[in-house]
């Protein structure tokens, strides 16, 4: 397989340019950082990703995590590799520094996140959950909690999990069944919980679980979880790891993909009740879950960033590679100059650079909430930004993802089908992006009720309106046409659907995937617009980059052209409404063989 | 003790380079640059000098336009205590660049000068050699070994078809060969440290050295293109077409 | 003009890379001294007058030069310059090494491994390690040249040159030499071999290298190997061919299991002949090979071996 070469143009054009990074450090006076001392860092991180994990990417294929003894025992050379990421900060960057984060911005994070799950999904799972343990410990968790816990969970020393899902609670977190007993100044937690990604290995000192359970006189439903801190092992005096709780792996998953990244099966309390220390109030557990999400759920779309940026990579080596056939002269023509080779590259090239600018235009909003005055209006809007966002980041980017992988092996013909060619793997590694961290089908209901319905279409219009304001660029500059007539189309579409479902609220849960969907192709070709202006712009200067930023052009014409016009199915599938597919009886779905 | 350790700008190891259209230059425009390898190994031997306690203080200098600042602080951030960027637009041939480190020695009297053998761009190998000549210091070359041993450092060389030894009388010049060590990757925590790291920015003329061209170049050409050969069929296929049409064994 | 070649021997007798150089300033002019500064090297002196197209040889024959240390080195011949247009010697790790102090005390600038001789003042040079070729014009009066060896023929043994001693003593005192770790193989050093046999990642491991190890007994040739195979630790680097390893260019380059990254072609596309036997018919390296040959290499190696 090819070697992984960050996009660092990419990076830096969207982080300086598109969201105006440099702009917004001087705005709130961050005055050591800027779009420069970003690229300082990218390089950074992708030598550490070349060295330590895009080798490991394939051993972590081929030899998976292993339950041993009652122990996971990771993917030979993971530990050294976690080892190195921690001593070198990287687990650190965004965390607060009052724990002894580095308190770079969520934008840095997420480019950085992009690097790791290009040049190892499987291993950028464990760090990037131990993100969501220390998020929630320190926005919720009593000050006992952070002295005991966060300082380690920054710092890497410590790797966190997520336990939410049991065997009969996946989608629906309501029919938790874990029990937690109070006990003395603690709680004893009884169950077992399933997907457990990371849930044990031997790369860190200790694990520190996260445990949504049950109060005895908690009330039914969701309102009635409480979330726990269940360390593997309990802190002594001196707050070291010490004797081991009561909870352990029983099994791993067999999994299609992200085969070095343990799914364990964990069961807490067999002998005498595992040890847990409830995280803020009572019964506001999965409200606090809630209040990650957006981070967790954005995440796992820049994953599909990641996955497709070393798809298009690998297609592209293979591409201007691979010789067949010869021309009239009889020299021999490599596959990169075929037609329908060059129509999926630019798929492949056209969606990635879309899905980035959408990714870190969505993640940067959270720099933004985050400078913004507590409570202010400027932090209200952003807030509902990101709230809106977050499920087309995650829905339309790893659906979107599913169609690059798959475009990526297409190019490689039958060697992408052999394993030895590396593109099998990202295949079936991405297939789990549509799933973890609420299916598609979630997100797309959560983007027409809670975000699209419940303010009637405010924060949508408000996007409407934006997206209007860089039509009337648009109009005014040569060489825009194609993008400013599918954006203008995209943007109708957009209203119509807007429209159908305030009309037809009822039928929304049947149509939502198309509207998320809609929403994807539109936002990422806005903002492939407002790049395209950018490039335009940046053209005129003599020193510019313009081998980068002609490709930039032709790419966002091609996006328009390609995938902008994709939204006009969408509205016509949300429109057919949901009458035809639930209008059969369950019985005439076995009519063809009943 | 102090230890100057000298940076260059090249184009990225992993860059395929393109020759102008004109045949003037190879294309630099816009391409991704970074730190000489054999420079970041010669860092490294720099920073173990100070971790050892051997070395009190390590300087990197860079001499080159102003984005050479950024290798300076990637230096930084590998572990340098400061840096000293010698500003020059100009392309600067290696005697050049070894008179103006020959005035930075001269202010700063390190006791170890480490170099890259060599920089992937022009491939000179001079500038060590150079410097060692203009100051009189005793030079070590092609390194895989520096043991500094009070007034004395003994030099393990790669030469062709081995290893040699030697001693040099302190104060030396090294340049460094694969061997050496293995460079370590900057932390975050040191990237932003090497922020706040000071980088002292000198011209040649405020150095007092006047710069001479040496050379001209008068074109660059891509290298003659080997012509594909062909496929043989068989491990006897292929001794035949050795021995009797290429006729080297 | 008059050019000065250094000689590089091992006091009994001239290295062929010393041939090179002299064939190189032939190219340049006819009048063509050779020194040969050592200790007790008057027997390498007498075979440095055999040089075919030499007119003298100098002899600095004094402790002092017994191991070449350049800071001795360039004291001496800085005094032998005068009068001299070219200093010319072999861009081998000692050439490398004397060399650019010369310049430096002379004030010209070095023209670093020529590979063409075009004028008396014009050359020609590979820059980012052979990716292209820089034809540069020295401004200097005095030139001081190394030479890519394989870039040039080895020059005959049919001369008959005066033999001159030369009683100038440069001790600097700077360095001592305490002694040389010679790799003691029967197989010659990878820069100056005439045939390299170089295993890839596609080895498997370090213990497979002894298939190469076979063939290259057979045709005296040395071993080399790629970065992929360095990195994953199958041998050591000194055995590396490649942009940051070891330039080779030998009259045969046999590539086994190397799919041909841009690093490990810049090392060795110089090659008179390269052969690559490789299993995935699409490898890289196919495309600038002599002869290719589809094949798994531990059937093909062996086989190679015993045809030999």
């Amino acid at each position: 397989m090819s070697v992984y070469r960050h996009p660092y143009k990419e990076a830096d054009f969207v982080i300086r340019h598109l969201l105006a990074f440099d702009d917004f450090c001087r705005d709130n006076a961050l005055d050591e950082l800027n779009s420069d001392f970003f690229q300082v860092v990218l390089t950074e991180a992708e030598k550490f990703a070349a060295k330590y994990l895009v080798e490991q990417n394939r051993q972590g294929d081929l030899q998976p995590a292993r339950l041993i003894a009652g122990k996971v025992v990771e993917t030979p050379g993971f530990a050294s590799s976690y080892r190195a990421f921690v001593e070198q900060g990287w687990s650190s960057l965004s965390a607060s520094e009052q724990y002894g984060g580095q308190g770079l911005p969520n934008i840095l994070s997420v480019a950085c996140n992009e690097i790791w799950q290009s040049a190892n999904l499987a291993f950028s799972l464990c760090p990037l959950l131990g993100q969501g343990a220390i998020t929630a410990i320190e926005r919720h968790g009593s000050r006992e909690l952070k002295q005991q816990y966060l300082k380690k969970l920054i710092s890497g020393e410590w790797t966190g999990t997520m336990n939410l899902t049991e065997a009969g609670a996946g989608s629906d977190l309501a029919a938790i069944k874990t029990r937690a007993v109070p006990e003395d100044d603690h709680y004893k937690i009884y169950g077992q919980k399933i997907f457990i990604t990371w849930g044990d290995h031997q790369m860190s000192d200790n694990i520190i679980h996260l445990v949504l359970a049950r109060l005895p006189d908690a009330p039914a439903g969701v309102k009635g979880l409480s979330l726990f801190v269940v360390p593997k092992y309990l802190l002594d005096e001196q707050g070291q790891p010490g004797i081991e709780n009561d909870l352990r792996c029983i099994s791993l998953e067999h999994k299609l993909g992200i085969h070095a990244s343990p799914t364990c099966v964990m069961s807490y309390g067999d002998e005498n009740g595992a040890i847990g220390y409830v995280i803020g109030e009572n019964n506001y557990g999965l409200h606090y879950m809630f209040s990650m999400m957006n981070h967790a759920r954005q995440g796992v779309g820049v994953q599909g960033l990641g996955v497709s940026e070393r798809a298009y990579q690998v297609a592209l080596e293979y591409a201007g590679n691979r010789v067949q056939g010869t021309d009239k002269a009889g020299n021999s023509i490599r596959i990169i100059e075929f037609g329908d080779v060059r129509r999926m590259l630019m798929l492949l090239k056209s969606a990635t650079e879309a899905m980035r600018a959408l990714c870190y235009y969505a993640g940067f909003e959270t720099d933004k909430k985050n400078a913004a005055a507590d409570n202010s209006e400027l932090a209200r809007q952003s807030a509902a930004r990101i709230d809106f966002l977050t499920p087309i980041v995650k829905g339309w980017c790893t659906e979107l993802t599913q169609e690059l992988v798959s475009l990526a092996m297409q190019i490689h013909g039958g060697a992408g089908y052999i394993e030895e060619a590396g593109v099998a793997q990202l295949v079936r590694d991405a297939r789990i992006l549509t799933i973890y961290e609420g299916t598609t089908g979630i997100q797309a209901l959560d983007l027409v009720k809670r975000k699209t319905l419940l303010d009637d279409g405010a924060q949508a219009g408000l996007l409407f309106a934006e997206i209007e304001q860089t039509l009337t660029q648009l109009e005014k500059s040569p060489g825009c046409e194609a993008m400013y007539h599918s954006l203008n189309t995209a943007l109708a579409d957009g209203r119509a659907a807007l429209n159908w479902l305030q009309v037809n609220p009822t039928q929304s849960s049947c149509v939502a995937a198309y509207y998320l969907q809609l929403w994807g192709y539109l936002t990422g070709g806005w903002l492939m617009a407002k790049s395209q202006l950018i490039a335009s712009t940046l053209l005129d200067n003599e020193s510019s980059d313009s081998d980068y930023l002609q490709a930039k052009l032709v790419t966002a014409k091609f996006y328009a052209e390609h995938f902008l016009v994709r939204t006009n199915t969408c509205l016509a599938s949300i429109e057919a409404g949901g009458d035809t597919m639930m209008s059969l009886s369950e019985q005439q779905f076995f009519s063809h063989v009943n | 003790m102090k230890v100057l350790v000298t940076v260059k700008r090249v184009i990225d190891y992993n860059v395929k380079v393109r020759v102008k259209a004109d045949g003037s230059d190879v294309d630099l425009n816009n391409v991704k640059m970074a730190m000489n390898p054999f420079c970041e190994i010669a860092v490294e031997e720099a920073i173990r000098l100070k971790e050892s306690g051997t070395a009190t203080e390590v300087i990197a200098v860079s001499v080159g336009p102003k984005a050479c600042q950024e290798q300076l602080r990637t230096a930084l951030a590998l572990g340098a205590d400061r840096a000293i960027h010698i500003e020059s637009e100009a392309q600067l041939e290696s005697l050049n660049v070894a008179k103006l480190l020959a005035k930075v020695i001269e202010q700063e009297q390190p006791g170890v000068v480490i170099l890259g053998k060599q920089a992937i761009d022009t491939d000179n190998n001079q500038t060590g050699q150079m410097l060692s000549a203009l100051t009189g210091m005793a030079q070590g070359t092609f390194a895989s070994k520096i043991d500094i041993q009070g007034d004395k450092a003994v030099v393990i060389r790669e030469v062709d078809g081995g290893l040699q030894t030697i001693e040099l009388a302190m104060p030396i010049i090294a340049t460094t060969d694969l061997r050496l060590n293995e460079p370590r990757y900057a932390s975050l925590p040191n990237i932003m440290k090497a922020k706040r790291k000071p980088l002292e920015v000198k011209t040649p003329e405020e150095l007092g050295v006047s710069i001479k061209a040496h050379t001209k170049l008068l074109s660059v050409g891509a290298p003659a293109e080997r012509k594909a050969g062909i496929k043989v069929a068989s491990v006897a296929e292929l001794v035949d077409k050795l021995k009797n049409e290429a006729k080297v064994i | 003009m008059s050019i000065l070649v250094i000689a590089e021997h091992d006091n009994d007798s001239i290295k062929s890379s010393t041939l090179n150089t002299v064939t190189a300033a032939l190219a340049i002019a006819d009048d063509v001294t050779v020194l040969v500064a050592g200790s007790n090297c008057q027997s390498a002196a007498q075979s440095a007058a055999k040089i075919s197209g030499v007119s003298k040889v100098l002899v600095a024959d004094n402790p002092a030069y017994a191991n070449q240390l350049a800071e001795n080195m360039r004291g001496l011949i800085v005094e032998l310059a005068e009068g001299k247009s070219h200093i010319l010697a072999p861009a081998t790790t000692s050439g490398k090494n004397i060399m650019p102090g010369v310049a430096a005390l002379l004030d010209v600038g070095q023209i670093s491994e020529i590979i063409k001789v075009e004028s008396a003042d014009v050359f020609e040079r590979p820059i980012y390690a052979g990716n292209a070729v820089a034809k540069v014009q020295s401004l200097d009066t005095i030139k001081v040249i190394t030479v890519r060896t394989t870039a040039f023929e080895e020059a005959g043994d049919t001369g008959s040159a005066s033999i001159e001693q030369v009683a100038a003593v440069c001790d600097a005192g700077k360095s001592t030499f305490i002694g040389e770790a010679v790799v003691v193989s029967e197989r010659p050093e990878l820069t100056a071999a005439k045939i390299v046999i170089s295993g890839g990642r596609g080895m498997g491991n370090g213990e497979n290298f002894s298939l190469l190890e076979a063939v290259a007994d057979k045709l005296g040739a040395a071993v080399g190997a790629s970065r992929a195979a360095v990195d994953a630790g199958f041998v050591s680097n000194d055995m590396q061919v490649g942009q940051t390893g070891k330039i080779v260019a030998p009259d045969l380059y046999i590539a086994v299991g190397i799919s041909g990254a841009i690093q490990h072609l810049a090392g060795m596309k110089d090659s008179k002949v390269i052969v690559a036997i490789n299993k995935d018919e699409e490898a890289p390296i196919f495309s600038i090979a002599d002869y290719g040959l589809v094949a798994d290499l531990f059937e093909a190696v062996p086989e190679l071996e015993a045809s030999l």
